[in-house]
């Protein structure tokens, strides 16, 4: 249509409609910019100088920087699943099988044909988004419940057939991946996984503002409406199947190089379980909400985050951080002598209770609860309220 | 040429009939009124327009083209817009919102460039918002543009219906009751509307209500369903007296009121 | 590779097969008890099998109980995880998304999985001791059978028979109600709460039947039946898919067929692929979903 001429042809809404206060016009004033600032600072220290030791009074050790690579690597692995199940409502119980895949292909170019990281990386999203398209075309008739089964069928079959195929996996033994040159330490490991994680932020962000990320939303809450929108239901399913499966493989490809020699039992249905855990829990469609998950379960799986409140918190050693406190806290007590569960164990016993409380209690997820700070971050009025989330909805059966 | 031809249609599932040879037809800029009782096939014959059904016999033609066997998507590109009967609108996003998804035909970047934020995207997100803004000036609902849409009432959202299907670029409307839940006044404001839109936009518009006067004073053509069939088409007066249709659809109230 | 060993390898299998087949057949008519009643896929089920083995475990090995007292331990402790199930996720989920139970359910399987490890972690190699320790071999064939397998496939004809007898009977005719008409059931007075709790308590009752039956076939470890050594949930799901997702008679038929399909990979011929069995039930699920996605075994009636 050209030219909208704008002569009012209707009349104004009579109806009594409460119309949400409008946030615009709202600007903190210099103290509010100044606590903003700070804020802002102890953040960028927390993920930027902390781990690697800078104007930091803790001491982070070799073993400890590479369980925070893997918290990052294991956030953009979220945010992979959270395309899927998030925006386009499909859930993946093989999500494993697509960060695997990842990693192999990874560690093929980069130790069977002797090409560089950065080719590699690129292999592996292609890899990733390409096995991901195709098991999306192959059960887009399927929806929902049995769409679940397909991938857990997937799943088990990529971790016991494809990455039991010993030439290209190298079998039991794994396969090595050796990590890129100038990246070889922990430390600039961590910030070259921050760098992809950055980038995938960046690429989810432009994704849920523009077209396609629009047309997940409305496919995902009503395909009919969708399709009378224009919007064709099955080329963007595949593109969300295409966008999460690249997403992982960026995650495999630099799992498969954080740890050097990548075994296949790595990506077995817990690791899924585990995925469906942090989307879930971070708060699906809340990208930083999923970030913060998905290094929760991390630090909590590799029991950095247990140990950090089980050591004392007077020492330098990130090992015993949050000792002290602990001890105030009682939170070592309550973990190991009151519950009797061995710190290695907590995870696995909070993590389910905690996705259990997300479905039934607070759907929002961990996005909920910091989407307050998150919007007061960024320079809007602190609203205890913002960012409620009535329900979650993974996904309404089509039948 | 007519906009649109429907030529003897039949759908039926399983053993039922539900709709049996309809035949019907739009010329350009008309108007054209569906009536009928609950159950008499109206909003199946819309399905089968916009493609979600696939009819068992007879075609469809959008001016003069066979589409009776195109995906829905591909019709809304062509031109034909719909509202549907309880609201066809994505809940969980704002008015605004709807209205951008709404020209998703219209937006001119590729979808991976949008992802990869090409300095072009911007420009045309830009671009969208702007005309979804218009679009809601001009049907005066810019005030609940950053509403979501599941927290308003569901009179205000046949208006916002009919401006997110405005935003799909229609030349051919297809309205599922817009009047429902109106009273006679604000149907007839409606009639008003409809009648301003098919002037501004150049539509031709075809739609289902069970307001009788409403369909009476805008359309130019009226076709009345009974059972999946065509009981009675015409001028509005004379599909109105029909003695058929006043025995099937309007009940005895109706039968008075005409005599 | 000759017919003859073929053959004598396809007959090993098909035995094998069936035996291995009827714990499949018993996490199957779990599922498709509630997604009947529930309309769930209950990513659990495979784990109050675990569970109930853990618990007779417990109490036949480590407290010295009677084997009789361990197994009626341990489906207690599967029928109190089913009840808990219904009562603290599947309940207060009625009105969400299917999706969204099913994460629930998975949910439960994982914290489950949790407290068997963290319970059980000082207890390196568990075996649960079998019923019988006598083995033959069937004649002709040449298959090996162990009396536990033959026993296994008893009980899962008892089940079965049981169960059809117990939907005829009146309340079973009311959970069959309830189920297909929640609101004129709740009228005419039957409780659809109480017709929720009942049949997940009978589909926990079946997962530890599988579960205490299926444990002394190998070591067990935490979340044996879900993704241990006697992964029984993906080939439970196949057998409930065979099922239609609704006969109950589908479902044992299901299982045992789902059963021999997974012994094929065992045969000489497929064995330059590894994870053979695996390949094969990811190729006849696709299979049946994408040609059959009604279901094969659905029969005349949902009734038994």
């Amino acid at each position: 249509m050209t030219a909208i001429d704008t002569t009012t042809v209707l009349p104004a809404i009579d109806e009594e409609v409460t119309v949400s206060e409008p946030d615009v016009g709202f600007r903190p004033g210099r103290a509010g910019w100044v606590g903003r600032g700070l804020v802002w600072a102890l953040l960028a220290w927390l993920v930027l100088a902390l781990p690697v030791n800078w104007f930091s009074p803790f001491h982070v050790g070799v073993a400890d920087i590479d369980v925070l690579s893997l918290a990052v690597i294991y956030a953009i692995g979220g945010l992979s699943l959270n395309v899927l199940l998030g925006y386009a409502g499909q859930i993946s119980l093989g999500h494993q099988a697509f960060v695997g895949l990842g990693a192999f292909a990874s560690a093929y170019v980069v130790t069977n044909l002797q090409l560089g990281f950065w080719l590699a990386v690129a292999v592996a999203a292609a890899f990733g988004a390409a096995q991901a398209t195709v098991l999306g075309a192959v059960s887009l008739r399927l929806t929902g419940l049995y769409f679940a089964l397909v991938t857990l069928a997937y799943g088990t079959f990529a971790e016991e057939t494809l990455f039991g195929i010993a030439a290209i996996t190298g079998g039991e033994g794994g396969k090595p991946a050796a990590r890129p040159v100038g990246f070889e330490d922990g430390y600039s490991y961590y910030f070259l996984c921050l760098g992809f994680l950055a980038v995938i932020l960046w690429l989810d962000r432009r994704l849920t503002r523009t077209k396609a990320g629009r047309a997940l939303a409305a496919l995902r809450e009503n395909p009919r409406v969708a399709a009378s929108y224009g919007i064709n239901v099955k080329a963007y399913t595949l593109l969300a199947f295409a966008v999460s499966g690249m997403f992982a493989g960026v995650a495999g490809s630099l799992m498969a190089h954080h740890d050097e020699v990548i075994v296949g039992s790595t990506f077995d249905f817990q690791l899924a379980l585990l995925f469906i855990l942090m989307t879930v829990v971070g708060g699906l469609r809340d990208r930083v909400g999923v970030v913060i998950g998905s290094a929760f379960f991390a630090l909590l799986q590799e029991k950095l985050l247990v140990n950090a409140v089980g050591g004392v918190f007077g020492s330098l050693h990130l090992d015993d951080f949050f000792g002290l406190l602990g001890e105030l806290l009682h939170v070592d007590g309550i973990f190991a002598s009151g519950l009797g569960i061995p710190a290695e164990f907590v995870g696995l016993i909070v993590g389910p209770i905690l996705l259990l409380l997300t479905l039934t209690k607070y759907p929002g997820g961990i996005g909920q609860q910091v989407a307050p700070i998150r919007l007061w971050l960024t320079g809007h009025r602190f609203d205890r309220h913002a960012g409620a989330v009535t329900e979650v909805e993974v996904n309404d059966v089509r039948a | 040429m007519s906009v649109l031809e429907v030529d003897s249609l039949s759908i039926h599932f399983g053993g039922i009939k539900a709709l049996q040879d309809v035949s019907l037809r739009a010329g350009e800029w008309e108007i054209v009124g569906i009536i009928g009782p609950n159950g008499a096939g109206k909003t199946t014959l819309f399905n089968c327009i916009t493609g979600f059904y696939e009819p068992t016999h007879g075609k469809v033609r959008y001016r003069g083209r066979d589409i009776s066997r195109m995906p829905v998507h591909q019709r809304t590109a062509l031109g034909i817009g719909r509202t549907f009967q309880n609201v066809g609108l994505v809940k969980a996003t704002t008015v605004l919102e709807n209205l951008m998804t709404a020209q998703h035909l219209q937006v001119e970047y590729d979808p991976w460039l949008g992802i990869a934020g090409s300095p072009s995207s911007f420009a045309e997100e830009r671009r969208v918002r702007e005309r979804g803004d218009l679009i809601l000036d001009l049907l005066n609902l810019d005030a609940v543009a950053h509403e979501r849409v599941a927290d308003l009432p569901y009179g205000l959202l046949k208006r916002v219906e009919i401006a997110a299907v405005l935003a799909t670029d229609p030349d051919l409307l297809l309205l599922d009751e817009p009047g429902s839940g109106m009273g006679p006044e604000e149907a007839h404001e409606l009639g008003d509307t409809l009648l301003a839109l098919r002037k501004q936009f150049g539509l031709t518009i075809v739609m289902i209500d069970h307001h009788v006067p409403l369909v009476t004073r805008v359309s130019d053509y009226v076709y009345c369903l009974n059972f999946g069939e065509v009981l009675a088409q015409g001028n509005p007066d004379v599909v109105r007296s029909h003695p058929e249709v006043v025995r099937a659809y309007m009940g005895e109230d109706a039968a008075t009121e005409v005599a | 590779m000759n017919v003859g060993q073929l053959l004598t390898e396809l007959g090993i299998a098909v035995v094998t097969g069936v035996l291995q087949g009827s714990v499949y057949a018993l996490v199957a008519l779990g599922i498709v008890l509630v997604y009947r009643g529930s309309g769930v896929f209950n990513f659990a089920q495979a784990e109050f099998g675990t569970v109930g083995l853990f618990a007779a475990y417990a109490a036949v090995v480590l407290w010295g109980w009677s084997y009789p007292a361990g197994v009626a331990f341990g489906l207690g402790a599967a029928l109190a995880m089913g009840l808990l199930t219904e009562r603290l996720v599947v309940h207060p989920l009625r009105n969400a998304s299917r999706v969204t139970v099913l994460v629930g359910t998975a949910g439960v399987a994982l914290a489950a999985v949790g407290v068997q490890f963290w319970r059980f972690n000082e207890t390196p190699i568990m075996t649960m001791p079998k019923i019988d320790d006598g083995f033959f071999v069937v004649p002709v064939i040449g298959a090996p059978v162990t009396v536990q397998q033959l026993i296994t496939v008893g009980v899962l004809g008892v089940v079965s028979v049981g169960l059809a007898l117990f939907f005829r009977s009146p309340s079973g005719l009311a959970i069959q109600a309830a189920q297909q008409e929640p609101v004129a059931s709740e009228l005419v007075g039957i409780s659809v709460r109480r017709v929720s709790m009942l049949t997940w308590g009978i589909a926990a009752l079946l997962g530890g039947i599988a579960g205490i039956l299926s444990g002394p076939y190998t070591t067990f470890t935490a979340g044996f039946l879900t993704f241990g050594a006697g992964r029984a949930l993906l080939p439970g799901f196949m057998a409930a898919v065979l099922a239609g997702m609704k006969s109950m008679p589908g479902a044992v038929l299901g299982g045992l067929v789902v059963g021999v399909v997974e012994q094929l990979g065992t045969l000489t011929v497929m064995s330059h692929v590894p994870g053979a069995r695996a390949m094969l039930l990811f190729a006849f699920l696709l299979g049946i979903l994408l040609l059959r996605p009604q279901g094969i075994f659905v029969g005349r009636t949902a009734t038994a």
